[in-house]
């Protein structure tokens, strides 16, 4: 399992480079400007950037033959999927920290861009669940699909991830009253249901993957 | 003593491609090296998929130490090295990578032995492998295939591509392993002279159906090819006829005995027979 943490974080780390390179500049420019849309922006690019990154992990393994010699090492298939859904989690911190640093010295230069604190916690909560309603639709689609089709699951993903997050947007905004405690409470059923997904389509791309032939 | 790896009547269809592994049997002992051939679609990758469990098998049994493996079988994968045609390895990895990913793998990761082995093989360790030629990726690939102290070897076309020399390194490694007498190798390769120089068997695939197994004794001291006339053709004994081709001037025919032949049809060329001409006689010849 240890081996197989280790190759995906190669993996995501060749493209997370690139991204993190371009997440620092697009940084320094956020934190110089003081706009609030521009710091939403960094924000959900952030957070769903590294974890695009890591997900496409998935993919980079059958550019070669790796995806099928992984096959004939001492782990079990779930094994190997559990590993994908880890690096994305570990890419899904990565990508927290890095926006939390540059919110951080946003703050620092330029105090609170946001009216209330809670907005700042709603922008994480968006962006992680986004991140890992895209985990939940793209691995059973990729397994499921075959490699081949990566690019076009990841977009599906991402679009449906779009789509579940302001439906429930939508839907809690609708039932739920106006005022801070309504949107606490909007967080926890966004990270609630984007968890749960996240949680049930672990076994669900198991079960796929044990099924494909390589 | 027992087989290593052992094959029964394993059948796999592809409904698609049209195509049909058949009944396909056969085993490996202990301390031997099995070549695997057979034209290209014959289903030497598919029998390998299927031994690896990277396909699925619809009837048959395979045992590889005596067990079935199952996935969750991770103990008899530890006691396997595999090697398969081509990019092994993702092109973004050097060869430090790789054996931390492998040491976080195999329990019996020898990280020492990876060392001498990319040492001997002139492979650096902190190259991307995308800038490794064909032949270095492989030597690599041999060294990560080996350095966890596996019994069974299991090759896919190791060597396709690679030129006489680097073959030879590479053939001598496999020569090398076999010298502790539990170790064994599974070679499926086109390159028939790489079989002549290190096969103790040799297994013979058309079609997806296994044709023939034979030692490499045997063909060479007993199995021969007489190149007949058609008047001479149609005096031979048909129990004497393995299969035979008909060329433009004469007809050849494969026999089990060449010994037997030379001295029955004394008027008759018997000569001996190479893995490729058996090969083109058991893909294009005909039955009687």
């Amino acid at each position: 399992m240890k081996g197989l943490i280790k190759n995906n974080l190669y993996g995501t780390y060749a493209n997370a480079k690139v991204f993190a390179g371009f997440m620092i500049l697009f940084g320094v420019f956020v934190v110089a400007v003081i706009s609030q849309s521009l710091q939403i922006g960094y924000v959900m690019t952030g957070i769903i950037g590294f974890s695009v990154s890591a997900v496409l992990t998935a993919k980079s393994d059958f550019a070669s033959k790796w995806g099928k010699y992984k096959l004939t090492l001492p782990v079990r298939r779930a094994d190997i999927v559990r590993s994908h859904f880890l690096n994305q989690m570990i890419w899904l911190l990565v990508g927290i920290l890095f926006v939390g640093i540059e919110l951080s010295l946003s703050s620092l230069f330029h105090g609170c861009p946001f009216d209330q604190p809670v907005d700042i916690l709603s922008m994480f909560a968006l962006g992680i669940s986004m991140s890992l309603f895209m985990g939940a639709v793209f691995f059973p689609l990729f397994y499921a699909g075959g490699a081949e089709r990566g690019e076009v699951f990841l977009i599906i993903a991402i679009l449906c991830a779009f789509g579940l997050d302001f439906t429930i947007v939508s839907i809690t905004n609708e039932l739920l009253d106006a005022g801070a405690g309504t949107v606490i409470l909007g967080i926890i059923i966004l990270a609630g249901c984007s968890l749960l997904a996240f949680g049930l389509s672990y076994p669900l791309t198991v079960c796929i993957f044990r099924k494909k032939e390589y | 003593m027992a087989d290593i790896l052992e094959l029964q009547q394993v059948s796999k269809t592809f409904p698609k491609s049209n195509f049909k592994l058949d009944k396909v049997t056969f085993s490996v002992p202990y301390g031997a090296i099995l070549g695997f051939v057979g034209e290209n679609g014959a289903g030497k990758t598919t029998t390998i998929g299927c031994i690896l469990n990277t396909i699925t098998k619809e009837s048959g049994t395979i045992k590889l130490f005596g067990k079935e493996m199952k996935d969750a079988d991770t103990g008899l994968r530890e006691k396997i090295g595999v090697v398969y045609d081509g990019d092994n390895f993702p092109a973004y990895w050097n060869a430090k990578q790789l054996s931390e990913i492998m040491k976080g793998v195999y329990t019996q990761w020898d990280q020492e032995l990876f060392e001498k082995y990319l040492k001997d093989f002139n492979l650096p360790a902190k190259q991307k492998i995308k800038h490794f030629s064909r032949g270095m990726s492989m030597k690599l690939a041999i060294a990560a295939a080996l350095s966890h102290h596996p019994q069974l070897l299991i090759l896919d076309e190791a060597t396709s591509g690679l030129d006489p020399v680097m073959r030879d390194d590479i053939l001598d490694v496999f020569l090398a392993f076999m010298q502790e007498e539990n170790h064994s190798v599974l070679l499926s390769s086109h390159i028939t002279s790489d079989l002549e120089k290190v096969a103790d068997y040799i297994t013979f695939l058309h079609d997806g159906r296994l044709i023939m197994t034979v030692s490499k004794n045997e063909l060479a001291y007993d199995y021969a090819v007489m190149r007949c006339r058609e008047s001479q053709f149609q005096k031979l004994d048909p129990q004497d006829i393995l299969v035979y081709r008909k060329r433009d001037l004469w007809i050849d025919v494969l026999v089990s005995d060449g010994k037997g032949a030379r001295r029955k049809y004394k008027d008759i060329v018997v000569d001996h027979v190479s893995v490729d001409e058996i090969m083109l006689l058991l893909v294009k010849g005909e039955q009687i």
